[in-house]
C-alpha cells in the first residue's frame, strides 16, 4: 500500500543522495586566488634571502652561485654597526618609554569610566592612520623651532609616538579579563596602593608588558620616515640601509643586513605573540 | 557578660550621581554575631558593605567599627577583610602565598608568618596544600583558600559578598555548616552579603532585610519568619499566603477580623508592623495549613475548595487550593510522610487554619 503523505519527504531526499554524483569537478577559484595573494605579499620579501646568498652584486637571474661572504662582510662596516648601535639604542627607549605610557593609560581605559575616555582613546590610536610623512615633516618642523636638534633624541620621541598605540591596545587586552576584586583583594589585605601595583597588578600582566616592549621595539626599530626626517646626523639601521642602495656595490651587503632584520623582526613577533596570549589565558 | 558593639552604623547614606543606593542605614552589631544582609540584586547590601570594608565612602552618617570613627580610612587600615565574591584568588602565587599575602606586610618573620598561614589552612581544612598553585583548586577549594586569606589577619569583622553563590548546590549547603562552625568557633563577627533566603536563615544569629537601599527589618531568622514587618518582607522570606482582612474590633492585643475565605478569626497584634491602614492585610504559611478530604477538626478557621495543583517536592507535598471569592489560589505544603500525594488535581478539599498562624502584616501594598 502506497502512502501518498510520504512521497514528498522522499522527493528530496532521493535528489540528495544523487546529487553529489552528477556535480561537476569545479575549479577552486578561492584556493588559487588565496594563493596568489599570498606570492604577491611575500615573494618579493622571499627574494631578498634568497639574493644575499647570490655570489655577485647583480640582483638578477640566473644567480651566480651560493656565497655568505656578504655576510661576513657586514661585521667590518663600522657605520653599519654605528647605525646598528643607534637602532638598538632608540628602540630600547621607545619599548620602555612606550610601554610604560601604555601601561597606565591601558589600565585607566579598562577600568575608570571618565569624562572624554573615548575621545582620549582615539586620539591615542590616531597615529595608526596619519601618514607618517606627515607627522615626519611636522614634528620636524616643531622640534627645530623649541630649539632641539635632530637627534636620537627627536627620533625616539617620534617612535614613541608612533608605538603607543600599539602598547596601548596590547595593555588592553591584558587588562581586559583582569578581575579588580584582585586588587581589591589585596589592599583590603593590608597592601598600599602602590604595593598592590607591584605585587598584584604588575605580575598579573608582566605577559602583556613583555609582549608591548617586543612590539613597540620591532615597531621603532624597522621604522623608516620618521627616523629620515629627525635623525640628523645620527642614522638608525633603515636610514643607513636606504643611504646605501644608492652604490650598486654594496647592495649584496645591504641584502644580506635586510635578511638578518627579517628574521629577527619575525622571531620577536612570534615571541610577543606567545607573551600577548600566555597574557590572555592567565588573568 | 555583656557583648561589646563592634559595629555601630548610623544615618549612613550613599549616592552614585542622582540615585541613591544606601538610604538612612542604621545598624547596631555585637561582638561575635553572625549577621546576614538579605535582599534581592540591586537592594543596596553589596554598596552596605563595602562602606564597611573601606571600599566605598559613605556621604553621610557614622560607621564606627570597634569604637573608632571609619570616616576617611581607606580599606587597607581597616579591622576587616573581606571575603570576594569571585574569591579574587591571586593567580600568580600558590595557596601558602596567597594566604601569607597579608601577613607579609606585618613583618612577622618567616616562622610566624608560616604556622599562622598552616594555621589558618588547618582551620579550613586544607592542611599541607601550601604549595598548590592558585590556578588548581576547585571552587570549593577556592573559596576556603579566601576565607583562610581573611581569617589569618585576624580581623575584628569578616565581611563575606555572596560567598557561596559561586559553588553548586549540594557543596553550598555543606560550607553553609562549615562557615557556621567556623565562626562560632573563631568568636569572630561575621557580616554576609547573600540574596538566598535559606543561607541567610540558616547561617545568621540575625537577619536584615533590605529593600531599595533601606533595611527594612533586622531580626532572627524565627523572628522574620513568624512576625514579617511588611509584605514585601514576608514575600522575600519563605512562601506566603495573603488574604485581605476586614478588623471588626481589637481588643488586648487581639485583631478581631473577617479574613477573605476563612471567616472570622483572631489575630495577635504583630508589633513589627511598620504600616497601618484602613485593611488588614494577614498572612498564612503554606505549612500552618491542615488540607483534608473531609472537614477536619479543632480549626479556628475553615476553607473548601478544590485542588487546582499537587506537586511532590520530596520532603513535602505542594497544593493549590481553589475557591469562589478568592483573587489567587491558597498554597498548602503537607509533609511527606508516606510517599504520597493524597489530594489529586480537581478533588475538593477542607482547609483548616489556627488563630495562631495567621500573622498581621499591617497595610497591604501596592
Amino acid at each position: 500500500m502506497s502512502n501518498p503523505a510520504s512521497e514528498p519527504l522522499n522527493t528530496p531526499l532521493n535528489a540528495a543522495v544523487s546529487k553529489p554524483r552528477r556535480r561537476p569537478i569545479r575549479f577552486p577559484w578561492l584556493l588559487t586566488y588565496a594563493i596568489g595573494y599570498l606570492i604577491f605579499l611575500y615573494l618579493p620579501v622571499l627574494l631578498l634571502p634568497l639574493f644575499s646568498f647570490n655570489d655577485g652584486t647583480i640582483v638578477a637571474f640566473p644567480m651566480k652561485g651560493f656565497t655568505l661572504k656578504w655576510y661576513a662582510q657586514l661585521g667590518e662596516q663600522d657605520t653599519l654597526l654605528q647605525a646598528m648601535v643607534n637602532s638598538l639604542i632608540v628602540g630600547a627607549v621607545t619599548a620602555l618609554v612606550a610601554t610604560s605610557l601604555g601601561l597606565f593609560a591601558a589600565r585607566a581605559y579598562v577600568r575608570y569610566r571618565f569624562k572624554g575616555r573615548e575621545l582620549s582613546e582615539g586620539l591615542v590610536m590616531l597615529p595608526l592612520v596619519i601618514p607618517g610623512i606627515i607627522v615626519a615633516s611636522s614634528m620636524l618642523v616643531l622640534f627645530i623651532s623649541l630649539g632641539l636638534k635632530p637627534s636620537l633624541t627627536t627620533v625616539i620621541l617620534g617612535h614613541v609616538f608612533v608605538a603607543l598605540p600599539f602598547a596601548v591596545s596590547i595593555m588592553k587586552s591584558a587588562f581586559d579579563d583582569f578581575d579588580q576584586s584582585l586588587e581589591e583583594a589585596a589592599f583590603d589585605l593590608g597592601e598600599s596602593v602602590i604595593g598592590t601595583f607591584r605585587r598584584v597588578t604588575l605580575p598579573i600582566v608582566a605577559p602583556g608588558i613583555v609582549a608591548s616592549l617586543l612590539v613597540t621595539f620591532t615597531v621603532s626599530f624597522d621604522e623608516f620616515v620618521l627616523a629620515f626626517f629627525l635623525s640628523g646626523n645620527q642614522p638608525t639601521l633603515p636610514v643607513y640601509i636606504w643611504s646605501q642602495i644608492r652604490f650598486p656595490a654594496k647592495l649584496p651587503n645591504t641584502l644580506a643586513l635586510g635578511s638578518l632584520l627579517l628574521l629577527a623582526s619575525v622571531l620577536l613577533l612570534l615571541t610577543a605573540e606567545y607573551f600577548r596570549r600566555r597574557s590572555a589565558k592567565s588573568a | 557578660m555583656t557583648t561589646q558593639n563592634i559595629i555601630e552604623i548610623s544615618g549612613v547614606e550613599k549616592r552614585f550621581g542622582t540615585f541613591t543606593a544606601v538610604r538612612d542605614l542604621n545598624l547596631t552589631l555585637k561582638e561575635g554575631e553572625f549577621f546576614s544582609l538579605l535582599g534581592p540584586s540591586g537592594c543596596g547590601k553589596t554598596t552596605a558593605l563595602r562602606m564597611i570594608a573601606g571600599f566605598q565612602d559613605h556621604d553621610a552618617g557614622t560607621i564606627c567599627i570597634g569604637g573608632q570613627d571609619m570616616a576617611h580610612i581607606p580599606a587597607n587600615k581597616r579591622p576587616t577583610n573581606m571575603v570576594f565574591q569571585s574569591y579574587a584568588i591571586f593567580p600568580h602565587l600558590n595557596v601558602g602565598d596567597n594566604v601569607a599575602f597579608g601577613l607579609r606586610k606585618l613583618k612577622l618573620g618567616k616562622a610566624e608568618t608560616d604556622a599562622r598561614v598552616a594555621e589558618a589552612l588547618e582551620m579550613v581544612e586544607l592542611g599541607g596544600l601550601q604549595s598548590r598553585k592558585a590556578t588548581e583548586l576547585s571552587g570549593g577549594q577556592r573559596q576556603r583558600v579566601a576565607l583562610a586569606r581573611a581569617l589569618v589577619m585576624r580581623p575584628k569583622v569578616l565581611l563575606l559578598d555572596e560567598p557561596l553563590s559561586a559553588l553548586d548546590k549540594n557543596l553550598r549547603e555543606a560550607m553553609q555548616f562549615e562557615m557556621r562552625r567556623l565562626q562560632q568557633k573563631l568568636g569572630i563577627t561575621f557580616v554576609m552579603v547573600t540574596h538566598d533566603q535559606y543561607e541567610a536563615m540558616t547561617m545568621s544569629d540575625r537577619i536584615g532585610v533590605m529593600f531599595k537601599g533601606q533595611l527594612k527589618q533586622v531580626d532572627k531568622p524565627e523572628v522574620l519568619y513568624a512576625r514579617p514587618c511588611s509584605q514585601e518582607v514576608a514575600a522575600f522570606i519563605g512562601g506566603m499566603n495573603f488574604l485581605d482582612a476586614a478588623v471588626t474590633r481589637e481588643v488586648n492585643g487581639k485583631l478581631h477580623a473577617d479574613v477573605q475565605g476563612f471567616g472570622p478569626l483572631s489575630i495577635d497584634v504583630n508589633p513589627n508592623v511598620a504600616r497601618r491602614g484602613p485593611q488588614l492585610l494577614a498572612g498564612i504559611r503554606p505549612e500552618q495549613l491542615e488540607i483534608s478530604a473531609q472537614k477536619p477538626d479543632g480549626y479556628d478557621g475553615y476553607l473548601q475548595g478544590t485542588v487546582t495543583n499537587a506537586a511532590f517536592y520530596g520532603e513535602n507535598v505542594h497544593y493549590h487550593v481553589t475557591a469562589g471569592g478568592l483573587p489567587q489560589p491558597i498554597a498548602v505544603s503537607v509533609p511527606n510522610y508516606f510517599h504520597t500525594v493524597d489530594h489529586k488535581q480537581g478533588d475538593p478539599v477542607w482547609l483548616g487554619v489556627q488563630n495562631a498562624s495567621v500573622i498581621d502584616l499591617g497595610a497591604r501594598e501596592a
